[in-house]
């Protein structure tokens, strides 16, 4: 197997394929906001989403601009996820549309698993592939390379792995397409990509 | 793939905490979802699957170090401890009481602490298939040398959270959920903990198991809180859950569907059977039984499904009457005594995912 393209964000940067990427244009409200507008994305979609499927949306149009993932069969992509803090950033507002502003928020609880965000990037191409979300305490790249060996065993062509993490303090995204080609992945290599 | 085991690992639901007592109360009919006072956010009185033997103030810890017991109670603890044995734990809002702190730091240290396990634990987290997956990716790990046996659980408790959040959506029934039936309402959400224990050998402890054949996901691509309405990600997983498992559909004998009692979800199930020839099997929903138990479904289905394959009894499917999906299906109306080999266990969820599994007691 071998890494096809890679894109880390977070508020301190972009980095594409190991490359830092830098933002040209002025900065918005929000860093994910500064991003969609530098990608010049048109999502309205993008809006109505919790910070983890923002990020993990920009992170997909950012890899597809590297990979050829519009040539993918459908079923052949494999989106294997994991983060540390599920979607407590989201929970906790779900609990204040109810605790503070005294009305349970719809479009708030559709976003109270971390899953929505799998769902999201299927959505948005097209992949009716396996899915799974874990919650691990930390990046654990030995972990991902078992994932992709037993979804690569199973039948896909290619996994989109994925660490994408909101809290308070913190947010950052973290997206690796793996191909089926000849090739290996040291868990080094990814550690690294990961810590940029 | 090398041939597995599924055997019960424990069940805590409103209608007992062990397999006898389960297996006394689905052959009685018994349901355990009952009308809750001032559990919505409103001051309505849902009806919910409770257990209402739970007594200190975090009902998920308790379940939790409730199941440990149990697993300890039904197989001993040097099972758990074995270099050996993986743990893998399938819940969807886990703590939810403990926020702001993380979710998920009860579920290891109360692990830890009880089973003393040699692995870190899995956990995943992945809407109401999270059970499912964990099985099947119970045994992605057993396809290697490194383990021996997954003990799988999975685990969720009733929340204001959770019980807010469907009835923000309008997805709650004002009375027990009625799967698959003509005038079902919506879902009665259910807290369960239980699990099975996936194996290369079978358990020595254990005096009953079936066959693991195969499972897979699927997601619908479609929609992340509304099922296809073509049902193509659970058309899609069974097709290939059939495919790894090396069976077709004329051998299942009974399915374990999903069915949580809202218009489009059984609706979408209905339309998937159709079109995967499988609407004259026998099929239930444990939802009338357990209420929606999330994070926990999967699993303890799977447990009421084994329970089925051991007794050779297909249990009714509480709240069924007339059929209520446009693809009419096989819904179980009474308990049948019928021979039970080959199941297939099913699960839809947010986020688009489905998951299935087959289940054999012979190969």
């Amino acid at each position: 197997m071998k890494i096809v393209a890679s894109v880390k964000l977070s508020p301190a940067g972009m980095f594409v394929n190991g490359n830092e990427r830098k933002i040209a244009g002025v900065a918005e409200e929000s860093w994910t906001k500064t991003i969609y507008s530098e990608l010049g994305l048109n999502y309205p979609k993008f809006y109505k989403m919790d910070p983890l499927a923002k990020m993990a949306f920009l992170g997909i149009n950012i890899l597809q601009e590297s990979a050829e993932l519009a040539e993918m069969e459908t079923e052949e992509v494999a989106l294997i996820f994991a983060n540390s803090s599920s979607s407590q950033a989201t929970d906790l507002k779900f609990i204040e549309s109810y605790d503070e502003r005294g009305n349970p928020s719809p479009s708030l609880f559709v976003y109270t698993l971390p899953n929505i965000l799998t769902g999201e990037l299927a959505i948005f191409k097209k992949w009716y592939g396996e899915n799974v979300f874990f919650i691990n305490e930390n990046f654990d790249a030995s972990f991902f390379l078992d994932q992709i060996n037993f979804y690569l065993r199973k039948g896909a062509n290619k996994c989109l792995c994925g660490w994408v993490n909101a809290m308070d303090d913190a947010e950052e995204c973290f997206l690796f397409l793996v191909s089926a080609e000849d090739g290996t992945i040291t868990t080094e290599e990814l550690t690294t990509l990961y810590k940029q | 793939m090398k041939q597995l085991f599924v055997t019960y690992g424990g069940m805590i639901t409103p209608l007992g905490s062990t397999i006898d007592a389960h297996t006394r109360a689905l052959k009685n009919g018994q349901s355990g979802v009952t009308v809750v006072e001032n559990s919505g956010f409103n001051q309505e009185n849902w009806p919910l699957g409770k257990i209402t033997t739970l007594h200190t103030e975090n009902r998920y810890q308790e379940l939790l170090s409730n199941l440990c017991d149990a697993l300890i109670q039904n197989h001993g603890a040097p099972l758990f401890a074995s270099s050996k044995t993986l743990i893998i734990v399938s819940s969807t809002k886990a703590d939810i009481d403990a926020l702001p702190n993380d979710t998920f730091a009860s579920t290891r240290s109360i692990i830890e602490t009880k089973l003393a396990p040699k692995n870190k634990p899995i956990i995943i987290s992945n809407a109401c298939i999270s059970g499912v997956i964990a099985i099947n990716t119970a045994a992605d790990y057993l396809s290697t040398d490194e383990y021996d046996q997954c003990v799988v659980m999975g685990i969720d408790a009733l929340s204001d959270f959770v019980v807010f959040g469907f009835q923000s959506l309008f997805a709650l029934s004002d009375v027990p959920s009625q799967p698959f039936d003509k005038n079902r309402k919506g879902i009665c959400i259910g807290e369960a903990a239980g699990a099975v224990i996936v194996s290369k050998a079978p358990i020595a402890t254990s005096a009953f198991s079936v066959r693991y054949l195969g499972g897979s996901s699927s997601n619908d691509a479609n929609h992340i809180s509304g099922p296809s309405r073509t049902g193509e990600g659970l058309f899609r997983s069974v097709t290939n859950t059939f495919k790894r498992s090396g069976i077709s559909p004329d051998q299942i004998d009974y399915i374990s569907a999903h069915g949580t009692g809202t218009l489009y979800n059984d609706e979408m199930e209905s339309i998937a059977f159709d079109r995967l020839q499988l609407t004259a099997v026998p099929l239930n929903s444990w939802k009338g039984y357990f209420g929606h138990t999330l994070g926990a479904a999967g699993i303890i289905e799977v447990l009421a499904s084994m329970i089925t394959m051991e007794n050779d009894l297909l249990f009714k499917s509480i709240g069924f009457e007339e059929t209520g999906t446009s693809c009419p299906l096989n819904v179980i109306k009474e308990n049948t005594a019928q021979k039970v080999n080959t199941v297939l266990k099913t699960a839809s969820g947010f986020g688009g995912g489905n998951a299935s599994l087959i289940l054999s007691k012979e190969v």
